[in-house]
């Protein structure tokens, strides 16, 4: 399996001086193609951060994060954008639809700013939409519809176009169970199919989905393993 | 008062929190305020009241008196030029020792005032003349010497700024133009009270030696205040007087003498109506320019009032936390605009004084009209935010909290009372297109304008469903702009209010130049000059004035015969057969109206070279050339000069007539040629007078300078003609500088609406764009939508506006450019030509203004949007 995200010993610290704070700590990590990697930990623990470097929103201060062979860190912003919208998909909490824009406008949006004809972009956005299950509800606004079908859109837009590295950053948690479990396996379908999937998430259940799960603390890996005891590892993890 | 306390202080700490948004309001009411406020200002320094008039009369005098000539009882206003009465010659005025002895031991100086020519290094100017003692502590302040001295005796005199700038200085003799003016030298520069830029001269009395404008003496008087009771005592021995006293201070109305017609200014209705006007469409811009920020502050505040209201806060409570932030900011703004208008007001000054040919008045702050321009940047930012305050005060609660964002569905009757208000706008402004509806026309514009502010949101829904095929960027301002109506809409009014107003005026400007420019009648052919001798004289002077000062011309005399002198006057009758008249009007543009020679003089208009020919065959035969607008035909026309007195009237001697071989030549009827050209053998054998009547100037242009130099050396002849130089129709230039003015005012309200609701939006969409950063938006995008704001508040309004102005613009061309019946077409020369035919209406429509306003100037605005917005992408907004 080639590795689509590695992490190599990447530190990240905020602030400077004595009010510094080292939000993580030499972490090396890697996400492979159709693997579904969980990451969890408590509050304050480094995982959204992972995630804002994993997706170039944000540089190391020491280390290397590599996606698809590139090295985020020696890319420019434009070129950061670039892969943002070619090789790397978001899913948020809260969706971050834009409410200005029916739904296969959102799902088409990375093909667009990348400067592919509206109409071929929108084309393969209804193509995404069917995939998720809601091929019928293209032309609709977010403001009109349930929350897993926002998120459904969400998922559409973070695979549209080959993009192979999926970043969910706690993708249920606006959700209720059943539906918030019908998002995963929507995320595990897309592994499965070749695309590699780093899920931010504080609930075993969810973790239970994943082939690995990755738990941070104060900035650490204290635990990385497919097969040890995930609810035991949780415990810390509660507090949240 | 209570129930605002704690919506005040929110108001207040919010202002300080959100400073961008505050000083954005604060720009946009501070600034109309502060341009009134200058604006009040300088218009009350530079008008000079009566009172303040004073010094510039009376000096350090208490009063000025006069007597006139034949009369011994008066009956005078407190101030006299607002109405004085008296029977000429009803008896013996005092005589200047009857008069001293009237005041008592009062001192007195005679001041006398008046204009004459004086000579210039090129000819001659008018000027401004005093007749004063200079010396006595009465004409103190009179005049304010610059340089060298006051005049000590009679052959003395100072003359100012500039007069010294057209060649006079110190040492220079200095003589009216006329015959027994003696002559004088100037001792010194001193600026006249009382003109600026125009030239003065002031000396004893008695040294320049000039006719005062009527029959009066006039005497500055001291001696301590002159009161009412003295006045009328003066009055009755037929003295007037103009007393300091008295009008600082004027009588009651009863005490006036019931003879005396006072002059009462009336108030001016339609001035009134169109300042009415005027106040209403600034208030409605102002407040549609402020209302966004309101808009976006209610959507800011909008968790807050949920929350107040779910914990049991009234809709009134509600309201006031939107309204109190109107209340703040408005007086902040309105009190620091009137403060600023007055500062800009006092460094403005020297400028305007620069422009002014008058000396203005003491710096004067009205405080009443200032206080009411205070209030109307407080009103409009209140009105600004009524609209968001009653929407805050309606949200849906549970959408708040549950964190969901956009505007309700708009509802239906307000678009429906737009149609209705437009339709209103419409039907007035056709019932006021006839003469006489401008000011219908005018206040129709008003419901038209709010017709559209209410049907603009309609339009923004239509548009964001429309805007499916469009790039992104500009679908996403589109559809974020019908999504946020509350703060897109008033920006997009504002916009389309001012492109309402300039479009409608444009239009009526440029018709009435359109009017102007089709109604325009040559008098000579175009670049061809003229300069009439009034019979002969000076023509040596003339053409010399020509060759000096116009290399290259080539002055030709017109020889004719003259139509006045000072004593009589000539009747021309051309006849032909049996009409009795030729011509239905004509003018002696060329000097006269009956010329002589032997062939037809240069500068007649309509005239071709076949009708030359034929013209020279006739005149070389000893006949005559007649000319006609009304088609008349004939080989022969008899020709009959009368002359009569130039006072009574009366005939002198017996008409001399003649019948002569003619060709009549057709010409047209706005025409402003001779009645006939005469052979000058016709001429002598009718005994009549041949001179050169007037110099013809071709082969040059004649620049304006020129023109200038020629009537200033002319105006040194004997008859003091002046120079006219066809320069065809020439754009006023106040319609050019109204276009550019109208286009620069547009251009920069148009601005500001775009750029506030540009700015808003884009810190309104601001977790959008963090969205649009995370799923791989370049930097560049944020520019994109940026300037897709703009571009859509701009056009969208540009349209609007345009489409509404041309109903207005439209209608009032018909009642300012339609003249029928009895009118007159207005010449070159500010000649009359009456007109049986109805004129106009004209219609011309400024494209190219309608296409800078509605297509480029949005675009522009877009581009600097695009250009100066900030490219960083939010980037980590939402993902913490």
């Amino acid at each position: 399996m080639s590795a689509v995200l590695t992490l190599d010993r990447v530190s990240r610290v905020h602030g400077e001086g004595a009010s510094a704070v080292e939000a993580l700590k030499s972490v090396t990590f890697t996400a492979a193609a159709g693997e579904l990697v969980a990451v969890m930990g408590p509050s304050g623990s480094g995982k959204s951060t992972l995630l804002t470097l994993a997706g170039g929103l944000d540089s190391p201060t020491s280390g290397t994060v590599t996606v698809e062979g590139a090295d985020l860190g020696s890319l420019g912003l434009k070129d950061r954008a670039r892969m943002r919208r070619t090789a790397i998909g978001y899913v948020f909490q809260d969706f971050n639809l834009i409410p200005a824009l029916t739904a296969a406008e959102n799902v088409a949006l990375p093909l667009e700013l990348d400067g592919q004809r509206p109409r071929a972009a929108r084309a393969a956005a209804r193509l995404a939409l069917d995939e998720v299950g809601i091929g019928h509800l293209a032309d609709r606004f977010p403001d009109d519809m349930s929350g897993g079908q926002a998120q459904r859109v969400a998922i559409a837009r973070a695979v549209v176009g080959e993009r192979r590295l999926i970043l969910a950053d706690e993708p249920t948690g606006a959700l209720d169970t059943e539906t918030g479990e019908d998002i995963l396996q929507l995320l595990r379908a897309r592994c499965d199919a070749g695309a590699a999937g780093v899920l931010v998430t504080h609930e075993a259940r969810h973790a239970a989905w994943a082939d690995r799960v990755v738990f941070l603390r104060d900035g650490v890996v204290v635990d990385e393993s497919g097969s040890a005891p995930v609810d035991a590892l949780l415990d810390a993890g509660q507090g949240r | 008062m209570r129930g605002w306390r704690l919506p005040l202080r929110l108001a207040w700490r919010d202002a300080l929190r959100s400073r961008a948004r505050s000083a954005l309001v604060l720009v946009m009411i501070a600034l109309p305020v502060l341009g009134v406020t200058a604006a009040t200002v300088l218009i009350a320094t530079s008008n000079v009241s009566t009172v303040e008039g004073l010094d510039r009369e009376l000096g350090d005098a208490d009063a000025l008196v006069a007597v006139r000539e034949g009369v011994d009882e008066v009956a005078q206003a407190p101030n006299p030029d607002d109405g004085l009465d008296y029977d000429e010659d009803s008896g013996t005025a005092l005589t200047p020792a009857q008069l001293a002895a009237a005041l008592g031991d009062r001192p007195l100086t005679e001041v006398r005032q008046g204009w004459g020519m004086l000579r210039t290094d090129r000819g001659a100017t008018d000027a401004q003349l005093t007749e004063v003692d200079l010396s006595d502590p009465l004409a103190a302040r009179l005049v304010d010497l610059t340089d060298g001295r006051l005049p000590r005796a009679a052959g003395e005199v100072v003359v100012n700024q500039a007069l010294a700038d057209k060649g006079y200085d110190v040492g220079d003799p200095l003589r009216l133009r006329g015959q027994d003016s003696p002559e004088s030298v100037v001792v010194g520069i001193a600026e006249s009270s009382r003109v600026r830029s125009e030239p003065a001269v002031a000396g004893l009395v008695g040294s320049l030696g000039f006719e005062t404008f009527d029959t009066s003496r006039t005497w500055l008087v001291g001696g301590g205040p002159m009161d009412w009771d003295e006045v009328l005592a003066l009055n009755e021995r037929g003295v007037s007087a103009y007393s300091r006293t008295v009008l600082e201070d004027p009588p009651p109305a009863s005490e006036v003498p019931s003879e005396v017609e006072v002059y009462e200014s009336s108030t001016d209705e339609t001035a009134l109506a169109i300042a009415a006007l005027v106040v209403t469409m600034a208030l409605l811009e102002v407040v549609l320019l402020a209302g966004p920020s309101f808009a976006v502050g209610a959507r800011r505040q909008a968790r807050t009032l949920a929350l107040v209201a779910a914990s049991g806060g009234t809709p009134a409570q509600a309201r006031r936390v939107v309204l109190a932030s109107a209340i703040v900011l408005g007086a902040v703004a309105s009190v620091g605009g009137v403060l600023l208008g007055i500062a800009l007001a006092a460094a403005l000054l020297p400028l305007v004084q620069s422009f002014t040919s008058s000396w203005l008045g003491p710096f004067q702050v009205a405080w009443l009209p200032l206080i009411g321009v205070a209030g109307f940047g407080l009103v409009s930012a209140f009105l600004a935010a009524v609209v968001p305050a009653h929407l805050a005060s309606r949200q849906d609660i549970v959408a708040v909290l549950g964190g969901r964002r956009g505007d309700r569905k708009p509802s239906l009757r307000s678009p429906l009372l737009g149609v209705v208000l437009l339709g209103v706008g419409i039907v007035g402004a056709v019932l006021g297109a006839r003469p006489g509806g401008e000011l219908l026309i005018a206040a129709a514009a008003i419901p038209a304008v709010l017709g559209m502010v209410l049907l603009v949101p309609v339009v923004l829904a239509v548009l964001g469903r429309l805007a499916g095929r469009l790039p992104l960027s500009l679908r996403f301002a589109v559809r974020d702009a019908a999504r946020h109506r509350t703060r897109t809409v008033p920006a997009v009014a504002a916009v389309a209010a001012t492109v309402t107003g300039v479009v409608a005026l444009g239009i009526s400007t440029s018709s009435d130049a359109a009017e102007a420019r089709a109604t325009y009648a040559p008098m000579l052919p175009a670049g061809a000059a003229i300069v009439s001798t009034l019979g002969g004289q000076d023509a040596e002077q003339v053409r010399t004035a020509i060759g000096r000062e116009v290399p290259g011309a080539e002055p030709t005399d017109i020889r004719g015969v003259r139509d006045a002198t000072e004593e009589q006057y000539l009747e021309v009758t051309v006849t032909a057969g049996s009409d009795d008249w030729l011509l239905s009007s004509s003018s002696s543009v060329l000097g006269s109206s009956l010329l002589v020679g032997d062939e037809l003089p240069p500068l007649l208009l309509g005239v071709d070279e076949d009708e030359r020919t034929s013209a020279a065959r006739v005149l070389a035969a000893g006949g005559a050339v007649a000319f006609t607008d009304r088609g008349v035909r004939g080989d022969e026309v008899g020709v009959r000069v009368a002359r009569s007195d130039g006072m009574t009237g009366e005939p002198i001697g017996r008409p001399v007539s003649a019948t002569l071989p003619a060709v009549v030549i057709d010409v047209d009827p706005a025409s402003t040629g001779p009645v006939a050209v005469l052979a000058p053998a016709a001429a002598r054998q009718m005994d009549l007078e041949v001179t050169t009547v007037a110099v013809a100037i071709t082969g040059a242009r004649v620049t304006e300078e020129q023109e200038q130099a020629v009537t200033e050396v002319l105006a040194a002849t004997a008859s003091g003609q002046e120079m006219y130089v066809e320069r065809g129709y020439r754009a006023d230039g106040e319609t050019l500088i109204i276009q550019l003015v109208l286009a620069g005012l547009g251009a920069l309200l148009m601005l500001g609406g775009t750029l506030t609701a540009t700015f808003l939006a884009l810190s309104d969409a601001r977790p959008d764009l963090a969205t649009l950063s995370a799923v791989g938006a370049s930097p560049r995008t944020r520019r994109g939508v940026a300037a897709s704001y703009a571009l859509v508040v701009g056009f969208v309004g540009a349209v609007l506006g345009a489409a509404v102005g041309f109903v207005p613009g439209m209608a009032v061309s018909r009642p300012l450019t339609t003249m029928g019946g009895e009118t007159c077409v207005i010449t070159g020369s500010g000649s009359c030509t009456p007109s049986g035919v109805q004129v106009g209406p004209f219609l011309d429509v400024p494209w190219l203004l309608i296409l800078g306003i509605v297509v480029v100037l949005p675009l522009l605005t877009a581009a600097v949007v695009g250009l100066t917005a900030r490219s960083r992408l939010p980037l980590v907004a939402r993902l913490s």
